[in-house]
């Protein structure tokens, strides 16, 4: 059974009906691999309570178990590592526990999905849950053996009593058919909720499940076109739904002519709310035609090009302006770290250097394009969606219906990788204007032009740094300013198109993305924030933190390369966490790093020139630190990476294997984002509609070998996040490497041939 | 709509569709088969990859006209978590998948590689799949799996 199987719930089962029919901890769900006909139920069911034991587990009288989360999978591997922490402390064989997660009327809201924040939040949350499981589990086995607890063993989903093998019975047989409602209470809500606070969880000296290298649960099913995306979910009587965007961000519908779209076989209806247009089909290629015509087309040719004629709006700034208008946009300013006195130490100083540093808007780029199924009947309504945040995404849509939110279920399916709030939410939205209109469900995929177009994007940044040295070589002042718009709006693109923009959702202002990393006598760092700039922006992977490092990380070689310093070295002198320089330790011995200034120099005799370039982060307590080697090709201006090492400690690692994925993905997608990735657009829109205009890396430019160092990986220190953080520093170790092979600092992503070209002339 | 026959994982299967439209909606839509997937629509990503006669095409830019008589095959006819083929074995053994909505396309175009070319150097797969695009970086697996995949056909 894999995640996906969640949305084959039979819609005609409510999970408290069922729990009460079999008992608290007895559950037998009709797992169905397709979702069978919905029909929206006028009272949806609730979301379980946290403080009830079978709000997250369920052991059936197969000794099989089921663990239930708020959190979603989204290609992490986070469902392996909840399965986990919750078979540890039951005591149970993890290959026959399930996971069902997301779906709003089966799960506790543990808060979104991101941030890396699931193992280091819901992973206590679920391992106090499952203490308290298997102390129920042990009161259960000593009313059935009538001997004290402390005279119980329990052990790989049995009880048997200590010393007498042979009274052992299964976990399954013991709750069979019995009722237990466990209270183990709960306080506080989503990523600060506490459950069972009594229950006593495992000394973690004494783990045998957490810290171990499992497969995931979920491989086999994806390599065998066995798994449920939602993207796979069909519900019977579903028609196929297509979006078909204005021209312009901003653009006004004038009119739609509808002429010949009835005679495309399977074409149903528009859909047409103030702006908001959509079509209607039985099939989905009569829905792409559709859309099609009406002006949904990787290169449409201008505002009134398709019937859908859209007034001629050009709000945008243009691109080559984009970092004066962030710099010109703020309305709020952040001090971060503030000491000693700047002014008077810029003044001082032997020598001072400052840069700018650059980063565009970029995409999360999911493979697949944004899907969701809405079934709205009268006040009720069920969503079949791969959203980062079903929670939070239940109540958005009974907002925008208009309906109360105890009729709202959403039933959670894997979608492809987001990295962030892209498009999956705001294709919920779609779906439910859609199906509202027609009455029956619709299933709503983006074409990939809509995907590029409109998912939000992550923010541009400008950085100003100022650095200044003492005749030693020795930083003396330190200024960092971070110029930038939101990285957090959640409203609704369907909702402002039907004229309702603030029915749901806010809008950030650019807060803080950084921590203060080094030990200055006097620093000045802040951020100048503001809401939307331009594009719609929202979370992508370690939000402005890549950025800010990047930044950071580049500058602070840039001071050491003037004292004429290790870069290595120069840090360290710089550093007083321990855990930072564990890290940056422990990258250099595994590289085998030779402790000598940047060379920096030119290339002169034409041939391609390698180096070496350092980088760390602290990300939300999880460190970082990652050396990457280049070869920089003087005649194409190409980058290519060779040998790449990271050291990462987030504190104990549930899953050795499952991480070191993790962080080979960071390190791809960051080396993605610093080399090729650029949204592109017009004053009208964006023009960076397919994977031609937005290159992202491929196979014959990634590294020779990824190296990984896992730091501090012990029982005693807390799990910190492992999902981003290895993202951060990878700009600036190769923005250093470059500098260290061919003598230019490369201060704007991405740098792609022409711009490396460029810059070495 | 127009009747058209389509053989697809070795059976013969009537589908109702536009002689025009891509092939991909045929195979999910009317034969109900999740392993190809759509990505872009435009044959840039590679997730919608089946064989056409042994050879990896773009289902998403695939006319069904085009078919003819071909036989089609899709990732749900390699093998079972069950029964594994090779290549599904070795990505299970290599751990290579993170969201996996790319992994369908490169599993069919490794297929396609292995057929024409039994042994493989890396340089060589990386060529094969330079035009399958990965977005959660699983990259470095992927060969590893394929790598691993090719040795055990030789065992």
């Amino acid at each position: 059974m894999s995640a996906g199987d969640t949305t084959g719930l039979d819609p005609a089962l409510s999970r408290r009906s069922f729990l009460q029919s079999m008992g608290g901890l007895v559950v037998a769900f009709n797992l169905l691999g397709r979702a069978t006909a919905a029909v929206a139920a006028e009272q949806s069911p609730a979301t379980p309570t946290a403080g009830n034991l079978d709000a997250w587990l369920a052991v059936h009288p197969d000794n099989t178990a089921t663990l239930f989360t708020g959190k979603i999978e989204t290609g992490t591997g986070v469902q392996t590592a909840l399965a986990q922490f919750a078979a540890e402390e039951l005591d149970f064989p993890f290959e026959r526990l399930d996971v069902v997660m997301g779906t709003t009327s089966l799960t506790v809201d543990q808060g979104p999905t991101y941030g890396s924040m699931t193992v280091r939040y819901a992973g206590p949350q679920i391992r106090q849950a499952a203490a308290a499981g298997r102390q129920a589990l042990l009161d259960l086995g000593s009313r059935h053996f009538d001997v004290p607890v402390g005279e119980l063993v329990a052990a790989q989903g049995t009880i048997s009593v200590a010393g007498s093998p042979s009274r052992v019975i299964t976990y399954g047989k013991l709750v069979d058919g019995k009722r237990i409602n466990v209270e183990i209470g709960a306080s506080g809500k989503g990523f600060d909720l506490m459950v069972a606070p009594q229950a006593r969880a495992k000394d973690p000296a004494t783990y045998r499940v957490v810290g171990r290298s499992l497969p995931r649960k979920d491989i086999p099913g994806k390599v065998t076109a066995q798994f449920t995306y939602v993207q796979d979910v069909r519900v019977e009587g579903m028609l196929h739904g297509r979006v078909v965007r204005p021209y312009g961000v901003g653009a006004t519908l004038q009119s739609v002519d509808a002429k010949g779209l009835q005679d495309i076989p399977g074409f149903v209806r528009l859909v047409r709310r103030e702006n908001f247009l959509g079509v209607v089909a039985e099939t989905e290629w009569a829905a792409i035609q559709a859309a099609a015509r009406l002006g949904s087309n990787l290169n449409p040719a201008g505002p009134q090009a398709g019937q859908a004629k859209w007034s001629d709006w050009n709000g945008l700034p243009k691109m080559g302006d984009l970092w004066e208008t962030v710099r010109k946009s703020v309305a709020h300013d952040y001090p971060v770290a503030n000491q000693g006195s700047t002014a008077s130490a810029f003044a001082k100083a032997s020598r001072t250097l400052k840069a700018t540093y650059q980063t565009p808007f970029q995409m999360h780029g999911s493979i697949g394009p944004s899907c969701a199924i809405a079934d709205v009947r009268g006040s009720g309504a069920i969503f079949w969606s791969g959203t980062q945040m079903p929670h939070d995404i239940r109540g958005d849509m009974a907002k925008l219906l208009g309906i109360p939110l105890d009729n709202v279920e959403v039933r959670w399916a894997e979608g492809a990788g987001a990295y962030g709030r892209n498009g999956l939410e705001q294709v919920v939205a779609d779906a439910a204007i859609m199906s509202q209109a027609m009455r029956r469900p619709v299933r709503v995929q983006w074409m990939r032009w809509d995907e590029h177009g409109w998912e939000p994007k992550g923010p541009p940044l400008v950085q100003d740094l100022r650095g200044a040295l003492d005749h030693q070589g020795r930083v003396v002042a330190w200024q960092h300013h971070v110029w930038l718009p939101t990285f957090e709006d959640t409203h609704l693109i369907a909702a402002a198109l039907i004229g309702s923009p603030d029915i749901s959702g806010t809008t950030g202002v650019g807060e803080p993305a950084i921590a203060y990393a080094y030990d200055f006598e006097n620093a000045d760092v802040a951020f100048h924030g503001e809401g939307r700039v331009g594009l719609m922006t929202s979370w992508l992977r370690s939000p402005a933190q890549f950025e800010t490092t990047f930044a950071m990380e580049s500058f602070i070689d840039e001071l050491a390369a003037a004292a004429r310093q290790d870069p290595l070295e120069f840090r360290l002198a710089h550093l007083k966490d321990p855990r930072a320089i564990a890290v940056l330790k422990a990258a250099a011995e595994a590289y085998g790093w030779d402790r000598q200034a940047a060379s920096g120099r030119a290339v002169n005799d034409g041939k391609p020139a390698r180096g070496r370039g350092i980088a760390w982060v602290n990300r939300d307590d999880t460190r970082v630190a990652t050396i990457a080697d280049v070869t920089v090709d003087p005649h194409t201006g190409r980058i290519q990476v060779g040998r790449v090492v990271v050291a990462h400690d987030c504190g104990l690692v549930i899953n050795p294997d499952g991480l070191k994925n993790q962080i080979e993905g960071n390190v791809i997608q960051s080396l993605s984002r610093t080399l090729h990735e650029e949204v592109t657009f017009d004053t009208a829109h964006v023009t960076s509609r397919d994977w031609v205009g937005y290159p992202i890396l491929r196979f014959e430019e990634i590294p020779d070998r990824i190296d990984i160092v896992l730091v501090n990986n012990k029982p005693d220190q807390p799990s910190t996040g492992g999902g981003e953080p290895s993202t951060c520093p990878t700009a600036a170790a190769i923005s250093n490497a470059v500098f260290d092979a061919v003598g230019v600092r490369l201060r704007q992503t991405p740098f792609r041939p022409e711009r490396v070209k460029v810059a070495m002339i | 709509m127009s009747q058209t026959t389509l053989n697809v994982n070795g059976v013969d299967r009537v589908v109702d569709a536009q002689p025009d439209s891509a092939l991909l909606y045929a195979l999910r839509n009317d034969l109900e088969l999740r392993g190809p997937k759509f990505g872009c629509g435009l044959g840039q990503c590679g997730a919608c990859t089946v064989l056409m006669d042994g050879t990896a095409i773009r289902s998403c830019v695939t006319p069904v006209s085009a078919v003819g008589r071909a036989r089609i095959v899709t990732l749900e006819r390699l093998g079972t978590p069950e029964h594994p083929h090779p290549l599904q074995a070795a990505f299970i053994a290599e751990q290579a998948a993170q969201c996996g909505y790319c992994i369908n396309g490169m599993i069919m175009q490794a297929a396609s590689l292995l057929k024409h070319n039994p042994r493989p150097g890396r340089e060589d797969i990386k060529k094969a799949l330079n035009d399958n695009l990965c977005r959660c970086g699983t990259h470095m697996r992927i060969v590893r799996a394929i790598e691993r995949a090719a040795g055990s056909l030789h065992e």
